[in-house]
């Protein structure tokens, strides 16, 4: 089957190496991942995310559609403002994680991952069936280049003619970027502070407009980063990937997702009543951050011991961290290895490689690293 | 695309990409070539084997890792490992700049080197091997 492009796929053609995720041609890396990653932490990078999915909810019940789809409380937004909330199926599962922008309480922008775009537009639709509410699937018609980093704003803001600086944290602003009509959200995958931008009225097969703001982005000092500099950033900010760390086997409570799921708020949301039941009954596993105390390098699928050298998980996602060099792992455990301390062993091939369960939302030092390290 | 790695006259490769270099008597130095760590890239962490280990010709001898991937390597000759590149445990990325020189992973005293050598391909074989990825 071949490949499916998105908006920015003829600059990856031309440099980056590609490679297939999800059925998308996407570049892994364009010059290296360590240097990609070091640009998003030490300055800015900008990745294609046009990939992943893009819906407008429109109508009169958007909020309450909205509501009964995810977990966490639509109903608190206020226009421009975002929210960060997973979807779940009535037994708790994770459909996917999603955002949610309120422009207007009967206009929403939901944008969610690529590897579910099909099956997640599929589950709103089923799902919006007694409500007034239209569903527009636009990721075709939209492009979207994430800019992160901590001189994301001063790049973004060189080709901007808007003040981006006065996007507040998890807001979303209408601009125009390279003289196209965007939005930028203040939001993203990897840490640090930037932006998620939407290239407005940009079709795939026409990207002239995308391709346009990338090239001005990159004159304005923003370094092409691609998915490998993407996984070891999130991986490092803790944060989840949908069908490594979440999928519709695990629910929210024991992804470390509690705070998204909102029981108090108004009306009945999909999946309420089995997540109530799991927090009665308590969860059997929890999702924890493992840092290693030797060398080595653990990664998704290793299994994890406690040190009496008993099986207790499996790696969900693991690597090398670049900005600690050290490797670095999530997991889930049972509850009782969730405390931050705790020894622990994970298998890499014959080895034995000791570690131990840290925080991880994020893994690194908040005041040298990531969004809030200007804020200290 | 293969014409861009190199491959150094006077060494022996395996098909799994890896190479042996005769030191004299019955030494060998080993390691992976250009086009392995090419097609990994950026390496970050080597898994050496233990001095005194007796490895089989073929047998795994460690490991070398990526970013996103794993590579296991295999020993071109049969033997007992003499000395690890302990260097390439705080500088991996040595395979990377120097695969044939300072990214050499162990040395290997062999009782059948020649036997073994056999069986590699030299460097002519090579590139031929190489051209027809």
């Amino acid at each position: 089957m071949e490949l499916k492009k998105t908006h920015i796929y003829r600059y990856h053609a031309d440099h980056g190496n590609i490679v297939d995720f999800g059925g998308y041609a996407m570049p892994v890396w364009y010059e290296g991942i360590q240097a990609e990653h070091r640009a998003v932490r030490e300055g800015c990078g900008i990745f294609d995310t046009s990939h992943m999915g893009r819906t407008w909810a429109e109508g009169p019940d958007t909020v309450r559609f909205l509501n009964y789809l995810v977990t966490n409380d639509v109903s608190k937004l206020e226009p421009y403002g975002g929210l960060y909330s997973v979807m779940c199926k009535p037994g708790g599962g994770i459909v996917d994680d999603l955002i949610t922008y309120m422009f207007t309480p009967e206009r929403f922008l939901v944008v969610y991952n690529a590897g579910n775009r099909d099956k997640d537009f599929k589950w709103m639709k089923k799902n919006s069936k007694d409500f007034q509410v239209k569903l527009t699937d636009v990721s075709d018609g939209v492009a979207m280049i994430a800019v992160q980093g901590p001189k994301a704003v001063e790049v973004l803001q060189k080709i901007t003619k808007e003040d981006v600086s006065k996007i507040e944290r998890f807001h979303i602003g209408e601009v125009t970027v390279g003289g196209e009509k965007c939005l930028a959200a203040r939001t993203g995958y990897t840490g640090e502070d930037g932006f998620e931008v939407f290239v407005l009225d940009s079709p795939v097969d026409k990207p002239d407009k995308a391709l346009k703001v990338w090239d001005a982005l990159l004159g304005a000092g923003a370094v092409p980063c691609g998915l490998g500099a993407r996984d070891s950033l999130r991986m490092e900010a803790g944060l989840w990937l949908y069908g490594n760390d979440i999928d519709e086997s695990i629910n929210p409570l024991e992804a470390g997702l509690r705070w998204t799921v909102k029981f108090k708020k108004e009306g009945y949301f999909i999946g309420q009543k089995a997540l109530l039941k799991a927090r009665e009954e308590g969860v059997h596993k929890t999702l924890v951050g493992i840092m290693l105390e030797e060398r080595g390098i653990p990664r998704h699928g290793y299994e994890v011991l406690s040190v009496e050298e008993k099986d207790i998980g499996v790696i969900t996602s693991g690597g090398m961290s670049p900005t600690l060099n050290v490797g670095i792992a999530m997991a889930y455990l049972p509850p009782e290895f969730g405390e931050l301390g705790t020894p622990v062993l994970v298998r890499i091939r014959k080895n034995l490689v000791k570690g131990k369960v840290v925080k991880h939302r994020p893994f690194y030092d908040e005041t040298v690293y990531g969004w809030k390290r200007d804020k200290k | 695309m293969t014409d861009e790695y190199k491959v150094e006259d006077g060494l022996y490769y395996t098909k799994e990409h890896e190479w042996a270099k005769k030191l004299g008597g019955s030494m060998v130095a080993v390691g992976i070539d250009d086009y392995a760590q090419g097609q990994l890239h950026e390496i970050v962490y080597v898994e050496l084997p233990s001095v005194d280990a007796e490895v089989a010709q073929g047998a795994a001898l460690g490991a070398v890792e990526s970013v996103k991937a794993v590579s296991d390597m295999y020993s071109p000759v049969g033997g007992k490992v003499v000395e690890v590149n302990e260097a390439l445990l705080d500088s991996p990325e040595k395979i990377n700049e120097d695969p044939y020189g300072e990214g050499w992973i162990a040395k290997l005293e062999s009782g059948s080197l020649d036997a073994d050598l056999g069986k590699l391909m030299d460097a002519k074989a090579y590139r031929a091997f190489l051209k027809s990825l």
